[in-house]
């Protein structure tokens, strides 16, 4: 979702007449729509890849009273978050579900082009999305058709104990030197400046897209996502160079690879470390009574002048093309798109509503996100989700080794270069 | 119709017998496996248009370096895992004693055969956690610092296989309690009798008894260290970069989240290639003496 006009998307502009016009149609269609549901009486099955136990209850609480409404069951299968990245694969062609959840973007276009997920361009004329969505509509729009509903926003950036900087005299970084400087004392407080657990690979990515859109822009990473700029390019090499030298100065956590994101979350709610890049979903790592504490910060400037682009990754809600209930299944995404439904299911995770008619959040952390997406001009999603998947996992490996061992990175981009060449046929 | 089953059934009611396993085999290994050889000559992501590509697969493995990776890692995996049988062996041998209290002793022994191999690598992740593990508590203890064996991408196979040896020397082990047990008391007795003790007793009568489990210990070893996986993604998910990938991994990685079906198939064919050889040969040796009688 490379659009560069994301405030819209956060600005709750008063909207009183399109939100009452909105009102209308959601009415208008549940009375055409719920008649027939009900002679119906079908089973509606939704797959869900839903990890944390507070937005599952949402979610079944959602489909209850949606039960309740339309008279159809509703049967939602939870699976894995993991595994389920690999099951979605083959369920669409076999087995589908009625609604699934998936991500976005690339990841999306993949099951489009292979024609899995059904067009719901209907459902969006309907319910009129466009005018309530703005930019995030771009996410899950193919050649002018819309395949799936977008959800919760993740916004990437630095996440810091608030009480460790205050009672430290710390401030976050706005520049590369201020990170650097950071470091150094954060160090001499003995502890780790940048929590970073590589295991899974992913969390030096979202690092890389980081340096990446700060010193060679948005344009230029899109097309490297595309695969249209070689991973040999000079424009790569100050990435690179950079990024070699905060690791040289030793500004991540030893042993990255030995652990995942959690035990790494873990260090910063337990104040080894004080600074960590991730997105809302960090307050899973701390304990209920100190998620207050959690403070964030855009990840800092590189090049003066560049404007700031953001890794922003949209989750989003899908109709499999061999769905059995398609019209139920359009039915149940109306009613569970509702603001106030939409809403509660997102403030579990902290994420950003996409729609701009949601009740303002509680949130602190959705707040901090909303508030600094204004300021926002442009963005990525997230590197696995903006490139190829095959591209994506030669390229996760990568990193991940350029982060233990930083002077293989030529050999490293040499075979990057090689993968990109194989894939998209350059 | 009573001379026709008297005439034939010499035929009819083994084939019957055979029937049912003949045909889940059929389907689930055989056919699998020739769809899989199948797949390997053509560019296909596992949804869309398959693309006949001829041996191109193969050719692109010869220069992966992740394929010689995993190739190596293969080779240590076995080199280590024969390790498996004469461990087990000297554990039995440990353990066969009229002692009380060894069956509770036994049992013990027993215990990784009957956790789920996920089980196993999640505590061993745990024991070779850098900063809370077992290992680093044994090692703080003596003043030193426990090197982070996951994340070095020396010493990670090493450390997945040891972990995976656990279960796999117990399995050994149960192998050989068994033999043990059934071993001839004339033969000791007569051995006995001829002043055999010690080491000459253990080599000259106790062990060549011994023969057909250990040549099972020795088959069931090497099949487990060449379709070793589930440690691996378990423990390592082939990290750091790749340096602990072993060839049903990186067919498993290639196929599931690189989208490349053809590829991982022909990964999977050559590592069916080098099991099919293992196998023919433990064939051989295994019906060599039925078939001259012995």
């Amino acid at each position: 979702m490379a659009s560069n006009d994301i405030i819209k998307l956060v600005t709750r502009a008063p909207a009183s007449r399109r939100q009452l016009l909105i009102g209308a149609g959601t009415a208008l269609a549940g009375m055409t729509l719920g008649a027939p549901a009900i002679a119906q009486s079908k089973e509606l099955t939704i797959i869900s890849n839903i990890g944390n136990a507070s937005q599952r209850d949402v979610l079944q609480r959602i489909a209850s009273a949606y039960e309740k409404e339309s008279g159809i069951k509703v049967a939602i299968n939870n699976m894995d978050h993991e595994a389920h990245k690999t099951a979605i694969r083959s369920y669409l062609v076999v087995g589908a579900p009625d609604i699934c959840f998936w991500f976005s973007g690339n990841r999306m276009k993949a099951f489009v082009k292979r024609e899995l997920f059904d067009d719901i361009s209907d459902l969006f004329e309907r319910e009129n999305y466009k005018s309530v969505l703005g930019p995030a509509a771009g996410a899950v729009t193919v050649d002018g058709k819309q395949y799936g509903l977008p959800l919760g926003g993740l916004l990437w950036g630095l996440f810091y104990r608030k009480d460790v900087f205050a009672e430290k005299g710390w401030t976050p970084p706005k520049t590369m030197e201020e990170l650097l400087s950071l470091g150094e004392q954060a160090k001499s407080a003995g502890m780790i400046p940048v929590s970073m657990g590589t295991k899974e690979m992913w969390p030096a990515a979202g690092w890389f897209d980081h340096m990446n859109l700060r010193i060679n822009g948005l344009d230029k990473h899109m097309a490297l996502m595309d695969g249209k700029i070689s991973y040999t390019d000079p424009a790569m090499l100050p990435v690179f160079d950079k990024w070699a030298e905060l690791i040289n100065a030793g500004l991540f956590s030893p042993n990255g690879t030995s652990f995942g994101w959690e035990q790494a979350a873990a260090a910063l709610a337990q104040k080894k470390a004080a600074m960590m890049d991730l997105a809302g979903f960090i307050k899973y790592g701390f304990p209920e009574d100190q998620q207050d504490q959690i403070g964030f910060a855009p990840f800092p400037e590189i090049v003066q002048g560049m404007a700031r682009y953001e890794d922003f990754a949209l989750n989003s809600i899908h109709v499999p093309k061999n769905a059995k209930n398609k019209e139920n299944a359009r039915d149940f995404l109306a009613f569970f798109y509702k603001p106030d439904n939409l809403s509660a299911f997102l403030e579990t995770e902290s994420a950003v509503p996409p729609r701009n008619d949601c009740p303002p959040s509680k949130e602190p952390l959705v707040n901090a996100a909303v508030e600094s997406l204004k300021t926002v001009e442009g963005s990525a999603q997230y590197y696995d989700r903006d490139t190829d998947p095959d591209m994506a996992q030669e390229g996760l490996k990568g990193f991940q080794e350029f982060m233990a061992k930083p002077d293989r990175r030529d050999q490293i981009l040499e075979r990057l270069e090689t993968t990109r060449k194989r894939i998209f046929k350059a | 119709m009573s001379t026709f089953w008297r005439n034939h059934r010499h035929w009819i009611a083994p084939t019957l017998f055979i029937m049912p396993g003949a045909l889940l085999f059929g389907v689930v290994i055989i056919l699998a496996s020739a769809e899989t050889i199948w797949v390997s000559f053509f560019d296909w992501d596992g949804v869309g248009e398959k693309q006949w590509v001829g041996l191109a697969n193969y050719v692109q493995l010869l220069d992966d370096p992740q394929f010689h990776v995993s190739l190596k890692n293969n080779l240590i995996w076995l080199a280590m895992f024969m390790l498996a049988p004469p461990l087990g062996l000297a554990l039995a041998l440990l353990l066969n004693q009229p002692v009380r209290g060894m069956r509770v002793v036994k049992s013990l022994f027993f215990v990784p055969l009957v956790l789920a191999s996920v089980t196993v690598g999640v505590v061993f992740t745990w024991v070779y956690d850098p900063t809370f593990g077992l290992l680093s508590l044994i090692f703080g203890y003596f003043g030193a610092t426990a090197p982070a064996l996951l994340s070095d991408e020396h010493l990670v196979t090493f450390a997945v296989v040891v972990a995976a040896l656990w279960p796999q020397v117990a399995f050994c082990l149960v192998l050989f309690l068994a033999g043990l047990n059934n071993l001839s008391e004339d033969l000791i007795g007569a051995g006995r009798v001829d002043g055999a003790r010690g080491w000459p007793m253990l080599i000259h009568v106790i062990l060549p008894q011994l023969r057909e489990v250990s040549f099972i210990a020795l088959a069931v070893t090497v099949i487990g260290a060449l379709r070793s996986f589930d440690m691996v993604a378990v423990m390592t998910s082939g990290g750091p970069f790749g340096s602990s990938t072993v060839l049903a991994y990186q067919m498993y990685e290639q196929s599931i989240f690189s989208y490349r079906f053809g590829y991982g198939a022909a990964i999977a064919t050559v590592l069916f290639v080098i099991m099919a050889a293992f196998i023919a040969w433990y064939l051989r040796t295994l019906l060599k003496p039925e078939r001259e009688g012995i």
